[in-house]
């Protein structure tokens, strides 16, 4: 569904992804690991047509259609969504806006405000609260549901376990386990390996903007130890 | 202090509803979009002679005011189409860009209607004077403290209870990550600083009414505009409005009571304001 062929980014001069390729199939969560620095933002912005970075080589396709150079909002309407790091809520809409101004509140189809709700419970006590007066739970929450209402086919999950409490990552993988039953590709960029083989069914790692890594979940778990050894974990 | 006072505080405070109808717009360009206009007095004063001539033309102070509004709509999508995208994000360009605009939108007025003063005609009905508590009070400038009020009204209606209002505050919050969901962002801030120039031309036949035009004009009513904005907070309604009211009613007691330090009345408060709100009245630090 997603293929990212031999991309190379830069900041300014300096080369950031030198040759990195990957593909996300239909329903498939691909965990994208490595340490800090390593290039994994800069692939998701990458994808998404965000600048900086600049990607001066190779080709980014979804659905067969190349996305390269391609306006970020365009990328959007064809079904990427993006939970990006930080979660960048907006401090001046409320929880509500921050769904309805994706997509208005006459439009039934897809994911709708009502539907974002019974997801998540806690947004909807909070729905006239602004972006700057959520938890760290509930923003990662509305950030999330927010992605959904573009009705996307592939969700970009940037860190998402970020800053949250274990309790609160726990709910996030089973929300991931739940978006991916129900058909969803998404590309799930993690720290915690631990997080990332709980959901994931690929496993990618990025080291000094290079894949060093790819397999998938389940061989991981039968040899952790060459993954360590790229994570420098344990 | 009753029967004149009385009567300037009306001066004041109707001027103050002129001094909203020209600076909502300029808050919305100036504040939300962080373009620095220094042609909105340029675009006031094209409103001014375009409500004048179509008015004149046509009989219907309300449809020159419609046709000041559409034609200096069109003149900002210009504006910003045709100029200000290549300056986006530097200040020191965008102001000697529209700086440059100003002088340029203010000769060629200057050719075509020349250096006489006019008067946009008003209807019939807002002609003559109200009786008033003890007093009469020129029915015109009550009507423009009713429009004033209005437009307050439905700009914030649109800023906090449309979607459209939604898109403007998200893209000024974080415009990278609302186009990120697929939002094309430039064609909302494109609306947005038509709709701000749209006000500024309203303003122009608003004010030629009672003001009259002549081709200084603008400069009067854009350092106007940026005290009140500035008074206010950068991008608040609630600010503009009130440094609206502050500034108008400085200006007509400073006229009355200190005549020759009329403009220090309201750049001194202004400059007190800013030494202890740097971000004015109701503004937040970008």
């Amino acid at each position: 569904m997603l293929d990212v062929r031999e991309i190379h980014s830069f900041y300014g001069d300096a080369h950031v992804l030198h040759g990195v390729s990957l593909s996300v199939a239909k329903g498939e969560v691909r965990a994208l690991l490595g340490r800090n620095g390593m290039g994994k933002t800069t692939l998701i912005r990458s994808i998404m047509n965000l600048t900086p970075p600049q990607v001066r080589a190779g080709d980014i396709t979804f659905k067969g259609e190349s996305l390269r150079g391609r306006p970020s909002n365009e990328i959007a309407r064809r079904g990427i969504a993006i939970v990006p790091q930080g979660r960048r809520l907006f401090p001046s809409l409320t929880v509500t806006e921050h769904l309805t101004v994706l997509k208005p509140a006459s439009v039934t189809t897809g994911w709708t405000v009502a539907k974002a709700f019974e997801l998540f419970p806690r947004l909807a006590e909070r729905r006239d609260h602004y972006g700057n007066q959520l938890s760290g739970g509930e923003r990662q929450m509305l950030a999330a549901a927010r992605a959904l209402m573009i009705d996307p086919e592939l969700i970009l999950m940037d860190e998402p376990s970020e800053g949250l409490a274990p309790v609160m990552v726990q709910h996030l993988e089973s929300i991931i386990l739940e978006l991916k039953a129900a058909g969803l590709s998404i590309l799930l960029v993690e720290q915690n390996l631990f997080s990332a083989l709980a959901v994931a069914d690929q496993v990618t790692v990025l080291e000094g903007g290079r894949v060093v890594y790819e397999a998938d979940a389940q061989s991981v778990a039968h040899d952790p130890g060459r993954l360590n050894r790229h994570l420098g974990v344990c | 202090m009753s029967g004149l006072s009385l009567f300037q505080l009306l001066n004041g405070v109707t001027f103050a509803a002129l001094l909203f109808i020209v600076a909502s717009g300029f808050t919305l360009i100036f504040g939300l979009l962080r373009i620095v206009n220094l042609a909105h007095g340029a675009l006031y004063l094209m409103g001014g002679y375009c409500g004048y001539a179509v008015a004149s033309a046509s009989g219907n102070f309300f449809v020159g005011a419609l046709a000041a509004m559409v034609c200096v709509g069109l003149a900002g999508l210009a504006l910003d189409r045709g100029l200000l995208r290549f300056v986006g994000g530097n200040e020191l360009r965008q102001v000697l860009l529209t700086l440059g605009v100003a002088f340029v939108v203010n000769d060629l007025l200057l050719v075509v209607f020349g250096g006489d003063t006019f008067t946009v005609p008003t209807p019939d009905f807002l002609r003559g004077a109200l009786h008033v508590g003890t007093m009469f009070y020129p029915k015109y400038r009550l009507f423009v403290l009713g429009l004033g009020i209005v437009l307050f009204c439905v700009l914030w209606l649109m800023l906090y209870r449309t979607r459209l209002g939604a898109l403007i505050r998200a893209g000024v919050d974080d415009p990278e990550t609302i186009q990120a969901m697929g939002i094309n962002i430039r064609r909302i801030f494109l609306l947005t600083f038509m709709l701000g120039a749209a006000l500024a031309g309203l303003g122009g036949a608003v004010g030629g009414a009672f003001l009259t035009l002549y081709p200084s004009a603008d400069a009067e009513i854009l350092v106007f505009s940026l005290a009140v904005v500035i008074i206010g907070g950068r991008g608040s309604l609630l600010g503009a409005a009130v440094g609206a009211l502050m500034v108008g009613l400085l200006n007509s007691i400073g006229q009355v009571m200190f005549p020759e330090f009329a403009y220090f009345v309201i750049f001194g408060p202004m400059a007190l304001i800013l030494a202890f709100r740097p971000y004015g009245l109701f503004g937040r630090a970008a």
